[in-house]
């Protein structure tokens, strides 16, 4: 035998078996290269798979073959290919041992599987997580919406309570009762925040402000709230920041104020500061740093991170009162003005929280006047004219119209009627010659906005051209949006500033 | 020779074919996926009445993504066939009615039962108006983890292909 042939012998033979049996399963022939077959055996007996050896007797082909089929025992792994042959009287059985190839083809398509099922499960986790996500905001939303009527009605009886004669314990009181309101209003309007920032509804509504005059209020603001305590305010800005940029004002002042309470919040004694470092100008682009530092109790370095996550304080220093809300809102706003706040800690020394934001200036606004302050009297002697003016009221909650019915009485400016059923409106303002009507938008039967739809589409001008000022707790940025689109002029938010409703009623009568 | 019957289990890989077999055969479970590639094939003795048996040639072959892939030689002779999905991952029934007709054209006039599976990982009512959503008829609802409705799956096609001949 030459040495070539009995390489064939060893590796080939070494794998194929030959069987012959007859038309009845039974083994008339063996070569037992790997299964040992008992001569006159019936071949099912040894593994059920060989049944299939009457199928092939059954079937219209000459020949089959099944890849992969296990015939091992137990731990034994013997994975093979099987030709069944059809001759005169007898069936041939090839068998081809393939277990190694076979191994390494599992191993394969092991990893392959287990890596599709692996990804699949991360996207229903995914999705299911957005799910709770998604009901979490849109249960706040909701519960902080539903608490904004009682929280109007609570604010403007005590402001109603305030003017009533009361003996210094019950100024105290009030005052007391005054600061709890507030303390629930803003807290309320950071929870709003945060549900409305990790569902996407809040944008950022960037007009030309003037950052020097911001600047200044946050300074009046921080010196008089740090005066009389251990710790000094600090500001400190480049010279040559632009005074007018172009951005979201009201969300910057909100970032940098929860910063500073923050700080406030955590500082015993010594500094906290505010420092706008310009990092570039180029063309009218303009990159600033904020720039919050403290001389507080300090982050350790492993919380570092966890301080932005909602509803989260430091443990170890004790609670400082609040929901822990302030820096997760600071980190969403950040974000939406395309940034990131970053912090660094000493615990013990204190710590800085700093973002850089690229802005657009303009350089020749430099002469703008400064927009008017919020809160100012009201200018009503535009309106003492010689008659009063005829206001209807559209509002089912009781206390509100209350409030409003007196607050407006007060003023000796107005004949007020009241509607508190949005089927009733149409009917009450054919009738009277209205000049202002102020609805809330969630009215039975038919809502205000609806309403105002209506009114609009009248065909009369003395009706149709009524001023409608929304009164409404409804104040989502698109909510807004629609009710002007349908025809109001105006939209007062719940609960509501008294001054901020009679400057709409001015604007729109005179 | 005892009467057998060849039945051949078929689904998508990951569904727990093999599991199903495992739980019926050897009353056992494990947690550990093993990929089948190829035919494992086991035979178990059923009873099907008092006094009658047959044996069970149950093929529990690769499971694949799509059906028309199945080797059309496991299928020769078979005399039922159970189609396994996965109630906790959705590719493996979101195609399930176009997937059945291209195993009913494969194993024409041969008894079919659809099973879905792994019930313990999802909630009664969730796993209700999934079937619903996705239009699916299941025969057996079953858990090879705890066992739930194996037996009787088994078992009742058994009976039925005994009841055939």
């Amino acid at each position: 035998m030459t040495l070539l042939s009995q390489y064939k012998e060893q590796y080939i033979n070494q794998s194929i078996q030959f069987v012959v049996i007859d038309l009845d399963g039974k083994v008339l022939e063996s070569d037992q290269t790997f299964i040992t077959l008992k001569q006159d055996g019936f071949i099912y007996d040894v593994h059920p798979f060989f049944i299939s050896y009457s199928s092939i007797l059954d079937s219209t082909e000459d020949s089959m073959t099944y890849n992969c089929v296990h015939l091992g025992e137990g731990d034994m792994e013997l994975i093979t290919d099987i030709r069944f042959i059809k001759k005169e009287n007898h069936l041939l059985l090839v068998i081809y041992d393939l277990t190694e190839h076979y191994v390494s083809y599992q191993r394969i398509a092991q990893a392959r599987n287990e890596s599709i099922i692996n990804s699949e499960l991360v996207v229903l986790k995914n999705i299911e997580l957005e799910e709770r996500e998604r009901f979490k905001n849109a249960f706040i939303q909701n519960f902080s919406h539903e608490l904004r009527n009682p929280l109007t009605s609570i604010i403007s009886i005590t402001n109603l309570l305030e003017k009533t004669n009361l003996d210094n314990a019950q100024h105290q009181m009030v005052d007391f009762l005054k600061e709890s309101n507030t303390n629930l209003r803003l807290l309320l309007d950071d929870i709003l925040s945060i549900s409305m920032i990790a569902s996407g509804r809040l944008q950022l509504r960037n007009k030309v402000f003037n950052l020097l005059k911001l600047l200044e209020l946050i300074a009046f603001t921080y010196t008089s709230k740090t005066k009389g305590t251990s710790i000094s305010f600090l500001m400190d800005h480049d010279q040559k920041i632009p005074e007018f940029i172009e951005g979201d004002r009201l969300r910057l002042f909100q970032v940098l104020t929860n910063l500073l309470d923050n700080a406030i919040k955590f500082t015993e004694k010594g500094t906290i500061a505010l420092k706008v470092i310009l990092n570039q100008k180029r063309a009218n682009k303009v990159s600033l740093r904020f720039e919050v530092n403290d001389t507080g109790i300090g982050i350790p370095s492993e919380k570092i991170n966890t301080v932005f996550e909602s509803f989260t304080q430091l443990e170890e220093e004790g609670k400082k009162g609040g929901a822990g809300l302030g820096l997760s809102i600071v980190k969403g706003l950040v974000e939406l003005m395309g940034s990131e706040i970053k912090a660094e800690s000493k615990s013990g020394k204190g710590s800085s929280f700093y973002f850089d934001v690229t802005l657009t200036y303009a350089m020749n606004l430099a002469s703008k006047p400064i927009e008017n302050t919020k809160n100012k009297t009201v200018d009503i002697s535009k309106l003492k004219g010689d008659r009063k003016y005829k206001v209807l009221l559209v509002e089912d909650d009781e206390r509100t119209q209350m409030v409003l019915f007196k607050t407006l009485m007060d003023t000796n400016l107005f004949f007020i009627d009241l509607v508190n059923d949005g089927a009733m409106v149409f009917e009450t303002v054919i009738n009277n010659n209205y000049d202002i009507i102020l609805m809330d938008v969630d009215l039975p039967n038919v809502s205000g906005d609806q309403i105002t739809k209506l009114i609009r589409e009248f065909p009369f001008k003395n009706i149709k051209n009524i001023p409608i000022i929304g009164v409404t707790a409804n104040v989502f940025e698109d909510n807004v949006d629609n009710y002007l689109k349908l025809g109001m002029n105006a939209v007062v938010p719940k609960p509501f500033d008294f001054n901020e409703l009679l400057k709409a009623i001015v604007k729109l009568l005179k | 020779m005892q009467k057998s019957k060849k039945i051949v289990i078929l689904g998508h890989f990951g569904v727990g074919k093999t599991s199903l077999i495992q739980r019926f055969v050897k009353d056992s479970f494990s947690d550990k996926y093993k990929v089948t590639i190829g035919v494992h094939i086991t035979k178990k003795i059923v009873e099907v009445n008092e006094n009658d048996s047959i044996s069970l040639i149950i093929w529990d072959l690769e499971g694949t993504d799509e059906v028309q892939m199945i080797r059309q030689a496991y299928l020769l002779g078979t005399h039922g066939v159970v189609f396994v999905f996965d109630v906790s991952r959705p590719s493996t029934f979101q195609n399930l009615n176009s997937d059945l007709k291209i195993v009913a054209e494969k194993t024409p006039d041969t008894p079919l039962i659809i099973v879905g599976n792994k019930i313990d990982l999802v909630i009664q009512d969730e796993l209700q108006s999934l079937l619903k959503d996705n239009n699916i008829e299941a025969n057996y609802l079953t858990s090879a983890k705890t066992g739930d409705a194996v037996n009787e799956m088994f078992t009742h096609l058994a009976t039925l292909l005994n009841d055939l001949t």
